[in-house]
């Protein structure tokens, strides 16, 4: 394949992901502001009433009394820039609401999601080789019911086991509530709030790549090439990691990626449960607010981490799989 | 009780109080100085009080700034900024003196110029400034720690309006740069504040931490050394905290009815439904009035029989409330149990409903319509507009409840009239012309939640909310509300509903906690732990 070739296909992928973006941009924008509702109206609910002068000023302010045609204009030229809008309900940039709020997101889904794609991906392979084991059963059954569990549910039940019955962890936020500590100790004391939100979230993705890595693998065990490296005398480990698992874990990196992109709406419930303080729980607020410009703020953020982590996906399959490349 | 809290108001209003009262709420055995109190937040966009009601601003507003006076358990004005005050014989003039002493959290004096600022901005933001300030005609300041108010009538809630949840004292050397107060960022950002604590950290997503003001201006107060306010914002994790005691406090209505039972039960944990009288949270089933069949007093009636609120008391809030009878908390002074009470007869509802002119019909219902259900308040309206619904199709009326799925959609449909009913609820607060008389006076028909959405107009009624709004003497203006209250049930301007079960859940090392009728949402200057 020619440079320029490469060249010419990344610019059409990043022309598709910018066209695409804007067409998200678009839809959520018409979508938000079909829902019935009115921001100013649930503003003035939480001020407990104003009157009808305070709730024309409200709208004027926020741009609200304009035809709709203008607000997404203006909306849309104001994202070219950069500029996400303003919250109505925290009185602040939205993308400074975002920046602050992307940090323990990451911090949650990335523990849950990489624990949950290792482990979940060592127990399917695992349960493949030994498919009629007692032990691929119980992984079977495990995996069924991590992913059939409400997550909600399972972060409560983790609370009632290991902070009210074995007070071992916290119940609540990302660090202690009197806010006191600094340095190393409040890492130590994010980590120790970290395990059971973690944990919960980690248990779906978990239950999710065992299975998938268990099909994947039985799959790959049953090809010629597999039969073949075992007819030329190859060890087990070395058929299993190094011939199968590496074509096996394809579809298991294609959904890592897809469901980084995913972040915010995994995060949603878990982070509530826990008053984790991540996008979660904002996009939650944002939609019980009304809060239009921080809740489209958060979908074109979301919008944005899919694009951007199937690009990734792309190249970090290419690098796995040189066939893609040839192509 | 009733004497003393008429003998309560009686001071607070007409007589002159000239620093007779000492600067400090009641004495607490052996008050201990230090430690961290944590309580919760379920979330808040304001830390100003001035521009925001509700217990979210509201909790850590009272605690980060003073009022001119604070309020005692029976409603008795206390001196709080204010040393002392004197009130003219016509009670249109009030002077205040100021301690001499108070600095805002930056080190600046508390002046009368910051006391006039704050009253304006008010009466300007807050939904309920017009109603408190509405009749202050002029600020005048002719010394730094005097005040002196102008009044065009009298005003008998002015003394109860000033304490800081309602009438905060803000700095005007902050918020006087000409930026609007309602969107100042100083409401957030590095607020400064006149109360005995201090803001150290305030993160909205996760913790809102006050510190104690080390140069309060009441010697030895405030005992603590930090509030934490982590957000919670579920409230199983609530009560699962309270129980672990991560959580030491937990005010308002944070708390459901069957989870205070749980707590109950839990050693070292008091349960209290004490101190709320002056926010009297009361729900009802509004009707639209505008319409048939609910401009019908027969049907309001049949409706009104056909909903047995003791039961409602009983299953919803666990016989941990009452009935409401009017349009009064049974903790306001002014409440009054005088009135016409619609004893549940499904048999005399239906009659009412054949003389109304609504039978049966052919397809087996009298008529139809949507009611409401609120997001708000799930766990008390949810039940209630079901039992609504069971109860009323005993009597061939058929409902169809119509949730909503956020606070804003039900907003928009109650403040642009257009729905036929819904569960609703709303506070008194202290003085009845703050939240009362917004729902029945006729000029306050307008698309704003909470005002007389309903469409309730009567001239004898706008007649008795205009007097009781001025007169002065208590016993008289009681005698007022007592009609009112009487007016409300007889004409069933709204049916209501068991008062709300507000309650306040802590741990019993905590002490000294506000006696005030405003409970969670005084100064917690006097509360200490004793661990």
């Amino acid at each position: 394949m020619k440079g320029s070739d490469v060249l010419k296909g990344t610019l059409k992928k990043l022309l598709n992901a910018a066209l695409l973006l804007l067409a998200v941009l678009v839809l959520n924008f018409v979508l938000v502001h079909a829902a019935p509702g009115d921001p100013v109206e649930v503003l003035v609910g939480e001020m407990g009433g104003a009157t009808p002068e305070m709730i024309e000023d409200l709208r004027k302010q926020f741009g609200l009394d304009q035809p709709l045609y203008v607000q997404i204009g203006t909306y849309l030229g104001n994202v070219l820039r950069g500029d996400l809008g303003h919250s109505l309900y925290y009185d602040q940039p939205v993308t400074q609401l975002i920046a602050g709020r992307i940090g323990p997101t990451l911090l949650l889904v990335t523990t849950a999601l990489l624990s949950a794609v290792i482990i979940g991906t060592m127990l399917g392979v695992f349960s493949a080789q030994k498919r009629r084991s007692a032990l691929s059963h119980l992984v079977t059954v495990i995996s069924l019911a991590g992913f059939s569990a409400p997550v909600f549910w399972v972060g409560i039940m983790l609370i009632l086991m290991f902070s009210v019955s074995i007070p071992l962890l916290p119940i609540s936020g990302m660090s202690n509530a009197q806010g006191a500590t600094t340095g190393i100790a409040y890492v130590l004391e994010v980590l120790h709030h970290l395990i059971l939100p973690a944990l919960s979230l980690a248990l779906i993705y978990l239950a999710f790549y065992s299975r998938l890595s268990r099909a994947s693998m039985l799959e790959v065990l049953g090809s010629d090439y597999v039969r073949t490296a075992r007819a030329k005398g190859l060890t087990r480990r070395l058929v299993i990691y190094k011939h199968a698992l590496r074509n096996a874990i394809l579809p298991v990196v294609t959904f890592a990626g897809l469901q980084f992109g995913q972040v915010i709406s995994g995060a949603v419930l878990v982070e509530t449960v826990f008053a984790w303080p991540g996008l979660g729980t904002l996009a939650f607020d944002s939609i019980l607010r009304r809060d239009t410009p921080t809740l489209l703020g958060i979908l074109f953020f979301s919008a944005l981490m899919v694009v951007v982590m199937n690009l990734l996906t792309d190249v970090i399959y290419r690098r796995i799989d040189p066939r893609i490349k040839t192509r | 009780m009733l004497d003393k809290l008429t003998k309560s108001i009686r001071s607070a209003v007409p007589i002159a109080l000239a620093g007779t009262l000492a600067l400090t709420t009641p004495a607490f055995a052996d008050p201990k100085d230090g430690g961290t109190l944590t309580t919760f937040t379920t979330g808040y966009r304001t830390l100003n009080p001035a521009v925001q009601s509700g217990a979210a601003t509201g909790m850590p507003g009272s605690q980060i700034f003073a009022g001119l006076v604070s309020v005692g358990a029976d409603y008795e004005i206390q001196p709080y900024l204010a040393k002392s005050w004197t009130i003219s014989d016509d009670f249109l003039t009030v002077t205040f003196k100021l301690v001499d002493n108070a600095r805002f959290h930056d080190g600046q004096p508390i002046t009368s110029e910051d006391v006039k600022f704050s009253m304006e901005g008010v009466r300007e933001n807050h939904p309920f400034g017009r109603a408190m300030f509405g009749s202050v005609a002029n600020i005048e300041t002719p010394a730094a720690d005097t005040v002196v108010l102008t009044l065009s009538k009298p005003v008998p809630g002015l003394m109860v309006s000033l304490q800081p949840l309602l009438m905060p004292i803000i700095p005007k050397h902050i918020y006087g740069d000409g930026q609007p107060l309602k969107t100042h960022p100083r409401n957030m950002e590095n607020v400064v504040g006149s109360g005995p604590f201090k803001v150290l950290e305030n993160n909205p997503a996760e913790r809102l931490v006050l510190v104690k003001n080390d140069d309060f201006f009441i010697e030895g107060k405030p005992h603590l050394d930090r509030i934490a306010f982590p957000l919670v914002k579920d409230p199983l994790t609530r009560v699962l905290m309270l129980e672990k005691g991560e959580i030491a406090y937990a005010g308002f209505s944070g708390i459901r009815p069957n989870d205070a039972k749980r707590l109950e039960k839990v050693d070292g944990v008091t349960v209290t439904t004490d101190g709320y009288g002056a926010i009297g949270y009361i729900h009802y089933l509004e009707l639209n009035l505008r319409d048939k069949p609910f401009s019908d007093h027969k049907v309001r009636e049949a409706i009104a029989r056909a909903v047995d609120t003791n039961f409602l008391s009983k299953v919803i809030f666990g016989g941990r409330t009452v009935p409401g009878t009017g349009p009064l908390h049974t903790g306001n002074p002014f409440y009054s149990a005088d009135v016409p009470i619609y004893a549940p007869d499904l048999d005399k509802a239906a009659a009412l409903l054949d003389e109304a002119g609504y039978p049966v019909g052919d397809d087996g219902t009298r008529f139809s319509f949507t009611l409401d259900v609120p997001s708000w308040a799930p766990a008390a309206h949810v039940p209630m507009a079901e039992y609504t619904q069971a109860q009323l199709a005993k009597l061939n009326i058929k409902v169809e409840l119509r949730k909503a799925p956020d606070f804003g959609t039900w907003v928009k449909r109650i403040s642009s009239w257009e729905y036929e009913a819904t569960v609703n609820g709303s506070f008194n607060y202290p003085d009845p012309t703050i939240g009362v008389h917004r729902h029945f006076d006729c000029d306050n028909i307008k698309n704003v939640i909470w005002s007389n959405t309903q469409a309730y107009c009567d001239p004898e009624m706008d007649k008795m909310l205009d007097a009781a709004a001025v007169e002065s003497d208590f016993d008289k203006r009681a005698a007022i509300y007592a009609a009112i209250q009487k007016k409300t049930q007889e004409d069933l301007a709204f049916i209501y509903m068991p008062q709300d079960f507000s309650v306040t859940v802590y741990n019993d090392t905590v002490k000294g906690l506000p006696n005030s009728p405003f409970g969670a949402l005084a100064p917690f200057s006097d509360v200490y732990l004793d661990e």
